[in-house]
């Protein structure tokens, strides 16, 4: 059973807010804990899904946004 | 290799408030798609979606340009803060109830790219996704609005604690908790999960 104190400590673990000393504690023990390791990996795996699951807008948002910023530069010049 | 990308966003900002729309663009590239599906999975709907989207960034020009950006904190919560409350703005003023809605036809904008896959692969991986976003909207309300602060608003825990006044532990435990939840919910739906998609 992992302590609850762990599991929030692989939570900043995968999100990179772990402190330096805790970091390298939580490494030793990802080693020596296959139960920790595997929480470990399919946290990084829901990670990497919400990742990908990232939804792209269209490129048309995107050139008005760009214009609009443009078109103002031209304003103040 | 692309030396661009390793420019830092308060760099960029610096050089497009000293005039270099190119900064800008590298901003808006890097950051769209995690400030749109902040919006997304608040007003669930593509179109409003990109409204909000460019309404974000508008007013993040007009704050940039106008001197009052604040350089304390990151950009990409800067922008998803933006984002986030003019998305929550919409919905009050829509007064919708937070309904879960389901994605019918989101893929059609959905260009994320998978080029070096196979046609099957690049289906299961873009149902996968489609899924996981309604799976998000399942989510109770306060695992929802961590998951969505910390991973695509890119707020740290304790950015998200004081926020949503609760203590760090708290969000730490909810963050958890949903991604729990979400495989749960996953496995329980048999979406597909084949690591071996996501494995480099």
């Amino acid at each position: 059973m992992i302590k609850t104190s762990t599991q929030n400590e692989l939570i900043q673990y995968v999100y990179n807010e772990l402190a330096d000393d805790a970091f390298e504690q939580l490494e030793v023990a990802l080693v020596q804990d296959k139960e920790l390791a595997a929480s470990c990996s399919e946290l990084l795996l829901m990670q990497q899904l919400l990742d990908d699951a990232a939804k792209a807008p269209r490129q048309q948002a995107i050139d008005n946004i760009l214009n609009y910023s443009k078109s103002l530069s031209l304003q103040s010049n | 290799m692309n030396t661009s990308t390793l420019i830092s966003d308060s760099a960029l900002v610096s050089l497009y408030i000293a005039g270099k729309e190119s900064a800008f663009e590298q901003l808006v590239n890097r950051h769209k798609n995690k400030v749109y599906t902040t919006i997304f999975l608040i007003v669930k709907d593509s179109y409003t979606a990109e409204d909000l989207l460019q309404d974000t960034f508008i007013k993040a020009i007009h704050t940039m340009k106008g001197g009052r950006y604040n350089e304390e904190g990151k950009f990409s919560s800067w922008i998803c803060r933006i984002a986030h409350n003019l998305a929550i703005d919409h919905f009050r003023k829509e007064k919708r109830s937070p309904m879960i809605t389901l994605e019918d036809g989101s893929n059609v904008f959905n260009n994320m790219s998978f080029s070096e896959d196979s046609a099957e692969s690049v289906q299961i991986k873009e149902d996968t996704h489609a899924r996981l976003r309604e799976l998000i909207q399942t989510l109770p309300q306060t695992q929802r609005e961590v998951l969505m602060m910390r991973h695509y608003a890119e707020m740290s825990f304790q950015e998200i604690a004081d926020a949503t006044g609760v203590s760090i532990n708290t969000a730490l435990g909810r963050m958890r908790y949903a991604l729990i939840n979400l495989r749960k919910k996953m496995q329980n739906n048999n979406i597909a999960y084949d690591k071996n998609l996501y494995s480099e």
